[in-house]
């Protein structure tokens, strides 16, 4: 099994490292009612997603997700 | 326009150094293939041109070295020498120094003299301002002859030492989207065959109520500590506002004129990103019309943008053929147009 992150550990990414004023239960919002969320958000995001799992991650694939919770799963699988 | 029809007789253009890639910027700041995807994904633009070492961050060209060849190269290309220009305008950003101003560097390099010189401060819509100034000089009957130049260099804000994955994203754009160069036009009256006419300016300011979308900034001995950015962009309301402020600007060009949409042969659409520049062309939806656009192999080069636009659509442009070129200045917001025609 690959290296993931857990739901809490990726809710303090989010907020401690990202700033994005988020909680478990906003994970499922669509990104278009998230406020501050962005393309270089998304970006920072990873990079730091990235450096957690300690195994390279696709910016392109990670286009399609819909959501925070999206990413999560798209991480862990 | 007046009475007194005013033609584009040759466009110069003028880059500094080779082509730079993103590859190469990602490998000069340390960035990871995530930061190369996401520039190839959210911003488009392909290479751009520096004119700074990238390794050493050593200057090597200034806005007047490069005025002066996109100036000569004009002059050259409409058959005509310093003498014959009546008055010069150049649209910057970022002058090499605020005093001299950089117009009469280059005027003095080109051998120009005698004459009326303008510098304007402005951004992406500074080669319409030249274009408006001149001609309405032209339009008194007092001159024949006018070059107008155009160009940015952004050596002084850009540090190869940053560590880009520390800076906030409204500075770190600027490394992506923006590269250097100067273009020049020659302007006449008179019998020109084959010189598009200029059918329509428009320069208009639209920042009332709105906070700028771009600042540079300078400093002096007394504030030269200053903890603020030296040069910042809102690029969420950048990417909101400009295509807003580009369909209207197509909008009244059109209107200016009485032409219609799908009669217009070429479009020049604002040269923000490549991304952003597809999506403002295709929101722009001029049907019959053949895309004219730069950015992604010069950059956002601000004000000599339009002058590279110009430069590729001159020697294609055939008899009876219109042209509509958009530029939207983000700082305080200023919208700006251009309308040619070639009539025979």
């Amino acid at each position: 099994m690959t290296a993931g992150i857990s739901r809490a550990e990726f809710v303090d990414l989010l907020q401690d490292e990202i700033g994005l004023d988020v909680g478990a239960e906003d994970l499922g919002r669509p990104f278009d009612d998230l406020s501050g969320w962005d393309s270089v958000r998304l970006l920072g995001m990873l990079v730091l997603l990235e450096k957690h799992v300690g195994r390279p991650l696709s910016l392109p694939a990670f286009l399609e997700a819909a959501n925070l919770e999206s990413i999560y799963e798209m991480v862990n699988r | 326009m007046g009475e007194i029809p005013i033609r584009v007789l040759s466009v110069g253009t003028a880059l500094p150094g080779p082509p730079i890639d993103t590859a190469a910027l990602a490998e000069r700041f340390g960035m990871d293939h995530l930061w190369r995807q996401w520039v190839d994904t959210f911003i488009g633009t392909r290479t751009r041109h520096l004119a700074i070492d990238l390794t050493s961050g050593e200057r090597r060209q200034d806005l007047a070295d490069l005025g002066e060849l996109a100036a000569a190269q004009a002059l050259d290309r409409a058959g005509i020498s310093a003498e014959d220009i009546d008055v010069v305008v150049l649209g910057t950003a970022t002058p090499d120094t605020l005093m001299p101003t950089t117009v009469n560097v280059i005027a003095d390099r080109l051998r120009i003299d005698g004459v009326p010189t303008f510098q304007l401060q402005s951004g992406c819509s500074g080669a319409v301002q030249t274009f408006d100034v001149a001609a309405a000089l032209l339009a008194t009957g007092r001159y024949r002859t006018a070059l107008v130049i155009g160009g940015d260099v952004i050596a002084k804000h850009y540090d190869v030492k940053a560590d880009l994955a520390a800076l906030p994203p409204d500075e770190v754009v600027n490394y992506l989207l923006f590269g250097d160069g100067a273009g020049a036009a020659v302007l006449g009256t008179g019998d020109h065959p084959g010189a598009p006419v200029v059918r329509s300016v428009l320069t208009k300011l639209s920042g009332l109520d709105r906070a700028p979308g771009q600042i540079l900034r300078w400093y002096g001995l007394a504030d030269r500590g200053s903890d603020e950015a030296p040069a910042s962009e809102d690029y969420k309301a950048i990417e909101r506002l400009v295509p807003v402020l580009a369909e209207e600007v197509a909008e009244e060009l059109l209107d200016d004129l009485g032409w219609e949409r799908d009669r217009v042969d070429y479009l020049l659409p604002p040269q923000l990103s490549v991304t952003m520049t597809g999506k403002i062309a295709e929101r722009l939806a001029f049907s019959s019309a053949k895309e004219i656009s730069c950015v992604g192999e010069t950059g956002n080069n601000g004000n000599a943008l339009l002058f590279f636009q110009l430069d590729r659509l001159l020697p294609e442009m055939e008899a009876s053929s219109r042209a509509i070129a958009v530029a939207i200045e983000s700082s305080k917001w200023i919208k700006a147009g251009l309308a040619l025609e070639r009539d025979r």
